[in-house]
């Protein structure tokens, strides 16, 4: 465990107890579960029903850490963006791969629980934040087969101007009726998509011109028309499952369109911003993790006839890791509070995405170099399947790329940069 | 307790706005006029049959010029003073019958006053309330925004039972103007609502 520099947090006898009961349900639930999932050869084998892929989603669903991002009003946990924070870097540390999974879960009803009335809530939320028995399980349709970073900047308000440079987009929603009949491709990496019973969707609307004219819906995926795709095998994340989702001709009621024009152009980047903050901070928890691994390693491991962590080189490592892990924590968290405040609190839904978008990126790629410099550290035995480190690393890898590439999410950063600043 | 809408309860709103120091600061920099427009529905019938109701909602319109209330002449909510309730739109309001009006709005189906709106036009302006008044069909047609709905959804918004932005984005409240602006000054939404209008309690 580390030492928490903020006093109002560590003398808080709550949030210590908070901390140390995630701690450990990561240590004893989540981070063997994810090492064997990590292990399975053929993915289909992590989607399985007899998977422990679903027993940590159920324990999880039993703690309510699928109701971290609900409204309070509408069955969410209550916790303020401090617990939050605590809880989703406890988690992270166990798995970034399983976080992401209770994660993805709770997008789509977290937003008809801040936006919706009547049926949707009855219909979808209730029952969600109700389920300790993994019944209901979330994931979010965003990207495309030809719109991967196109979507990631699409939803940045200050690149509005430019979104008609972009690919107008393949998921499209149709007036049916009473209704909407969705058609269209979602791309092979949709988190927990094979796993998933609903799908929180981006859509594009008639004339289904540009990505912004869009609107966010709950789709149940467990109807006809709906067609899953195998499980992505890759490199890493491997215990959270990717895959895509095809609708043809899928109905769904008027109230399960959640945000629609005009405020989809405006305000969907919103999720995005909480996304950020939650990305940042489970991979904050990885970072630590790596730093954690690496520390004991380089403590225990004689060369040069003295522990590693006694030379030198390596103890300048160690203090820039530990220099990453500490401020990823200390901006993730600000970062968090911020956005919590504006969409939990005042309601304004008008989080800075700048800094959102910077804090996802600041924790994601910590969590990179610490995984790189603590898999170094540990030489050839870093690169096997005997230490964490391997997965953590290959973890951080596909972070620099998951919920957007570093790259794009710094572009869609730096219009609203330039427009604000 | 307020009726909405009456004169009391604009009275009131004025003074809960003008009193709000957070509203104020929160609406600092808010430039832009609202028409307001309010579609009777089941709820409305089923409260103009109690007399408070009535009287509070005779008082709203009362506040408009008699030549501005003649305008309601053809339109829906013209229609049902003039044929539902047997009151001609010229009537001064000191010869209305409550109580007469009441027990004939006691009579009527939502399907009667489908259609029937009550307009107002409310002028925000750098953190003050400069005007809230009942207006007629087609007049402030040019307002900066328009925000319109049916009487539950807007009691359900001026009570502060639920946020401004859920009713909208939920499509019970429809919000047409510059949206971008709206989505700048969402502090001054919020705290419209949260401040000002749930600061008067209605019944
Ligand atoms: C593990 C994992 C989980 C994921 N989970 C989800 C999920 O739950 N839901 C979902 O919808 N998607 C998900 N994704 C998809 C993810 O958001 C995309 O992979 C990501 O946005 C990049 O899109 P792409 O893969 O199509 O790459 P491309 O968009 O094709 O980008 C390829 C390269 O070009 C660069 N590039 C692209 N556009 C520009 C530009 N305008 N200027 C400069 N460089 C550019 C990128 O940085 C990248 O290096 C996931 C991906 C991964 C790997």
């Amino acid at each position: 465990m580390y030492f928490e520099i903020d006093p109002k947090i560590r003398e808080d006898k709550g949030l210590s107890l908070l901390r140390e009961e995630t701690h450990r349900f990561a240590e004893e639930v989540i981070r063997p579960a994810a090492r064997k999932l990590d292990r399975m050869s053929d993915p289909e084998q992590v989607i399985a029903k007899d998977s422990p892929y679903w027993d940590v989603l159920k324990q999880m669903k039993k703690l309510g850490y699928h109701r971290i991002f609900i409204d309070p009003d509408y069955g969410g946990l209550g916790v303020n963006a401090t617990e939050a924070h605590i809880i989703l870097e406890e988690l992270g540390w166990g798995s970034v791969g399983l976080t992401t999974a209770i994660g993805v879960d709770q997008i789509a009803p977290a937003v008809a629980s801040l936006f919706a009335m009547g049926d949707v809530i009855e219909k979808i939320v209730k029952p969600w934040v109700e389920d300790t028995e993994a019944k209901y399980h979330g994931c979010w349709g965003v990207t495309e087969p030809e719109c991967g970073s196109d979507y990631i900047m699409a939803c940045e308000e200050s690149f509005l101007p430019h979104v008609k440079e972009l690919h107008p987009g393949e998921v499209r929603a149709d007036k049916d009726g009473d209704g909407w009949v969705i058609n269209g491709p979602k791309s092979s990496w949709i988190s927990s998509a094979p796993t998933a019973t609903h799908v929180g969707l981006h859509v594009t609307l008639p004339p289904h011109d540009n990505l912004a004219n869009g609107a966010f819906c709950i789709v149940p995926l467990e109807q006809e028309g709906v067609t899953k795709g195998k499980p992505v095998d890759k490199l890493g994340l491997r215990d959270d499952p990717q895959g895509d989702i095809t609708f043809d001709n899928v109905h769904i009621p008027d109230d399960y369109m959640l945000i629609r024009p005009p405020f989809y152009e405006f305000r969907i980047g919103q999720i995005i911003c909480a996304t950020s903050c939650f990305m940042g901070t489970i991979f904050t928890g990885l970072a630590r993790a790596a730093f954690e691994e690496a520390l004991r390693y380089s403590r225990e491991r004689i060369q040069g006839g003295k522990p590693l962590c006694e030379h030198q080189l390596i103890k300048q490592k160690l203090y820039k890791m530990f220099e990453k892990v500490e401020s990823s924590r200390c901006y993730t968290r600000k970062i968090m509070e911020h956005v919590w405040e504006r969409i939990y609190i005042e309601r304004t839904f008008d989080a800075s995405s700048r800094h959102a978008l910077s804090a996802q990126i600041y924790g994601k790629r910590s969590a990179f170099e610490v995984a790189y410099e603590a898999l170094q550290i540990f030489g050839g035995y870093g690169l096997t399947k005997d230490f964490l480190i391997e997965k953590l690393f290959r973890d951080a890898r596909a972070g620099l790329i998951e919920d957007g590439t570093t790259e794009v999410l710094g572009l869609a950063a730096a219009y609203n940069i330039i427009e604000e600043c | 307790m307020a009726i909405f809408p009456s004169r009391e309860w604009v009275e009131a709103v004025l003074q809960a706005a003008e009193k709000s120091e957070k509203y104020k600061e929160a609406a600092k920099d808010w430039e832009g006029d609202f028409l307001s427009i309010i579609e009777g529905d089941e709820e409305f019938v089923r409260d103009l049959s109690r007399r408070e109701v009535m009287e509070g909602f005779i008082s709203f319109l009362d506040m408009m010029p008699s030549e501005a209330r003649k305008k309601f002449k053809g339109t829906p909510m013209g229609d049902v003073f003039e044929k539902k309730l047997g009151v001609p739109l010229d009537t001064p309001a000191d010869k209305f019958s409550i109580d007469e009006m009441t027990s004939m709005a006691s009579k009527l189906s939502a399907e009667d006053i489908k259609g029937a709106c009550t307009y107002f036009w409310s002028d925000f302006w750098h953190g003050s309330v400069r005007a809230m008044k009942p207006v007629a069909p087609g007049e402030h047609e040019d307002a900066t925004f328009k925000l319109s709905g049916k009487y539950s959804a807007w009691k359900l918004m001026v009570s502060g039972r639920q946020d401004t932005i859920r009713l909208v984005m939920s499509n019970k409240l429809k919000l047409e103007g510059d949206m971008s602006y709206v989505m700048k000054h969402m502090k001054a939404v919020v705290a419209l609502t949260k401040e000002v209008f749930a600061g008067v309690p209605i019944d």
